[in-house]
């Protein structure tokens, strides 16, 4: 496991950040962590980083205890609202927290050349950062978390602020990194690009883990399906355990199965064979199949239906 | 020969990775690099070149020219041969002192006259008489009065080049004998002979008409602008700049890119503070050598006592600097940390001032109706003793009243910040042949500058202890 935490506790005075999370992530993931503001993200975080002792509980990362220089070492950190120092150019920046790793002066330099070409800062160099826009500071801010070479990244917000293009090439440098085997967690609002890039997410809700799971898992939970036939069909057709609602006038419709047991554990009442057998039925009662599509939830109505509610959907 | 394709081994793993020890003197640099950036960032050190550069080019208009200083010199040389003063101080030590050493014989100049010029480097035709008693002096040889004549204690103001005796057998056996000499000036005498010193061509007159001892305006000068206000006004500068230093580091935002770092949290902390205090020394090193220099070119003296004032105010500025690290990290905030760095300053220096009243008001009270401590230095200059007079009746001195037991209470547990700045004092005074009371209180055991140190390093070695303790505990 590239990060292991159990039960971990978190208490800021009477407020209660993290209360008994437990998490494993294995290598070479792309780690979506999710959670209103205040939620215990970030606090979570910087628990792993050993910049914030625990309350109580265990967290390790790479099987070291966090917060050692060996485990340090490995990480690679870009916190939400980061402010690099002003007086630094993109270079001297670098020169710095390469120092501070401990990378020996030209090798520094080569990694740091490196990595603003990648990220598009290359020619900026005698820039200082005070003249950034927020996009090329997110990119510095990115090419410091990668200097070292870690084999853990602990990204809060990394896109934010970077134009269309620019998140592509930053989502493609975070799929390259995780080719490499690199484990990436990432803090985003912005669902829709967790879904397209993360393998795993996790929900926190007053520090607390309400879900993790992989992304297709966590999607597929919600079982409905769109459904087309050539005419409208009669309201009073019926089918034992599935919910039927008209879409668009009467020949479309959205069926839906209890995908769970009420206690957020999939029964597989979603299987395929529920709307096999339902397409039968609508067949045998005269009606013709013209679409068919099997409705996925999105990261957000999760996310929306753990943020406002108690549980999951 | 493969310098091109080689990768240091140890940075770089098969996969790319880099994978490297921190090693402190890599950390210390690299945050020494990022301490110099934030200063040159902050546009200070043009404005301070160019200010010592104004300051340089300000004094190099002024010339110190010597007047014309008439005999005195050659009387006070004459009057100190009446006592073997080998190996005593005349800036602190007094008659007193000397009279065991009195010879019995009395000398003068009875007639002097400048041969060339009468000028610190001129030589001089004088006639030198003794009076001893018969008997119990024995008559002196030119010889003698040769080796003797112009030294006074480890000075030498003047040397006999040329020596006759010419008073009569007869005299000499009344106790009487005079010799006709021609004398030059010795290497000390430059410094105690009047000079004027004039700014800006002759526009302005900086020691009045009639000129004042070269040493003396040395002292002033190098003291005004090394320890006096140019030092206050560059430690000032630095308290300005240093007091951003730490708040910026701890913003949120900037301090967990470093507290990620593979150090521990009291290096960034120490490392930043000692990048500021190099910095500061490198300011304080060009001023103090401006200074040497300037008074160099102006008088030239090169005496390098001045260059105590680098440690002295290095060794203050490094106290300030910890009150302002261990500000900046309890509020974070720069305004803070500059002003509660200056109130500091501050109570330091009025607390050291009344403690000085305090001070004086008990060696006053000891020596009530005695004679003033006179130096030999003032008495052959012919400086009369006066007693120190009583406390108005009904007033109590200083150190007795409520506010004065405050003060030495209170001045106990404070650095003695002030004894660093007595010592450059004092050293400038040895150099230049300056006496006078000031420079006896700096030379008596009440003064004692390696207690100065050791409180004030003590004291900042407690603060930035403080500040680590503190900066290493709380959560970002």
């Amino acid at each position: 496991m590239v990060v292991s935490v159990k039960q971990l506790e978190k208490q800021y005075g009477a407020n209660r950040a993290l209360g008994g999370v437990s998490l494993d992530v294995e290598p070479a993931t792309l780690f979506g962590l999710l959670g209103q503001n205040g939620a215990g993200k970030t606090t979570l975080i910087k628990i792993l980083l050993g910049l914030v002792a625990p309350t109580a509980g265990e967290a390790s990362l790479l099987g070291q205890p966090v917060g050692t220089f060996k485990a340090r070492r490995e990480v690679g950190y870009l916190p939400e609202d980061h402010r690099l120092p002003e007086y630094h150019t993109s270079t001297s920046l670098l020169d710095l927290y390469g120092g501070l790793q401990g990378i020996p002066r030209r090798e520094r330099r080569r990694r740091a050349a490196e990595l603003l070409d990648i990220l598009g800062l290359a020619g900026r160099e005698k820039l200082r950062i005070r003249g950034y826009s927020k996009g090329m500071k997110q990119r510095l801010g990115l090419a410091q978390a990668l200097l070292h070479g870690p084999r853990v990244l602990f990204l809060d917000e990394p896109t934010d602020g970077v134009d269309p293009v620019g998140r592509k090439e930053i989502r493609d440098l975070l799929l390259e990194e995780r080719r490499r085997g690199v484990t990436v967690f990432i803090n985003s609002h912005l669902l829709g690009e967790v879904e397209q890039l993360c393998d795993r997410v996790a929900i926190l809700r007053k520090g607390k883990l309400m879900v993790t799971g992989t992304v297709a898992d966590l999607t597929r939970q919600k079982a409905s399906w769109l459904v087309a036939f050539d005419r409208e069909v009669p309201t009073s057709f019926h089918f034992p355990g599935a919910s039927i609602a008209a879409v668009e006038g009467g020949s479309r419709l959205r069926v839906s199965f209890d995908p769970t047991d009420g206690q957020g554990t999939a029964t597989g009442a979603d299987a395929p064979e529920g709307i096999d057998q339902f397409v039968a039925a609508a067949s045998a009662s005269g009606l013709r199949l013209r679409h068919l599509e099997r409705e996925r939830a999105t990261l957000e109505d999760l996310y929306l239906a753990i943020a406002d509610g108690g549980g999951t959907p | 020969m493969n310098e091109p394709n080689h990768v240091p081994r140890e940075a770089a793993d098969a996969a790319g990775r880099v994978t490297v020890r921190p090693m402190l003197p890599r950390t210390f640099a690299a945050m020494l690099r990022d301490t110099w950036r934030e200063f040159l960032d902050a546009k200070v050190l043009y404005l301070l070149l160019l200010a010592i550069a104004i300051l340089f080019g300000a004094a190099l208009t002024g010339r110190i020219e010597p007047q014309p200083g008439g005999r005195q010199y050659l009387d006070i040389a004459a009057r100190a041969m009446a006592a073997d003063l080998d190996g005593i101080d005349i800036a602190t030590q007094s008659m007193g002192d000397v009279a065991g050493r009195l010879n019995g014989s009395m000398y003068a100049i009875t007639a002097a006259e400048p041969i060339d010029a009468d000028l610190p480097e001129g030589h001089w035709k004088a006639t030198l008489t003794r009076t001893f008693i018969p008997l119990v002096g024995v008559p002196e040889s030119g010889e003698e009065i040769t080796d003797r004549f112009g030294k006074i204690a480890d000075g030498q103001i003047w040397t006999i080049t040329e020596i006759r005796e010419t008073g009569t057998e007869w005299a000499r056996k009344i106790g009487s004998q005079t010799w006709e000499m021609a004398v030059a000036p010795g290497r000390d005498l430059r410094l105690l002979w009047p000079h004027r010193f004039t700014l800006f061509g002759d526009s302005i007159e900086l020691a009045g008409t009639k000129g004042a001892p070269l040493g003396l305006e040395v002292l002033i000068l190098q003291k005004l602008l090394a320890t006096g206000l140019g030092g206050t006004i560059l430690l000032l500068v630095s308290v300005a700049v240093t007091a951003a230093f730490v708040p910026n580091m701890v913003r949120k935002g900037t301090l967990e890119l470093l507290l990620v770092r593979p150090i521990p949290r009291w290096q960034l902390l120490v490392f930043k503070y000692v990048g500021a205090l190099l910095l500061v020394a490198g300011l304080l090193g060009i001023l103090v050598l401006a200074v040497w220099l300037i008074t160099g070119i102006l008088a030239n003296v090169w005496s390098p006592g001045v260059l105590l004032a680098l440690p002295s105010l290095l060794v203050f500025f490094a106290l300030l600097l910890s009150v302002s690290v261990l500000t900046g990290v309890i509020t974070r905030s720069v305004i803070s940390a500059m002003l509660v760095t200056v109130a500091y300053w501050a109570i330091l220096f009025i607390a050291g001032q009344m403690n000085n009243v305090a001070v004086e008001s008990r060696i006053r009270e000891a020596n009530v109706g005695k004679l003033r401590p006179t130096s030999i230095a003032e008495t052959i200059r012919g400086r009369q003793p006066r007693r120190e007079e009583g406390f108005k009746p009904g007033r109590k001195p200083f150190y007795q009243t409520t506010i004065g037991r405050i003060t030495e209470g209170v001045y106990a547990f404070l650095p003695h910040t002030e004894d660093l700045d007595n010592l450059v004092d004092r050293q400038l005074m040895r150099d230049f042949a300056v006496a006078g009371p000031f420079r006896a209180l700096m030379e008596s055991a009440s003064f004692s500058w390696e207690k100065g140190l050791g409180l004030t390093l003590l004291h900042t070695v407690a603060y930035l202890g403080i500040a680590c303790t503190i900066f290493s505990r709380r959560d970002p």
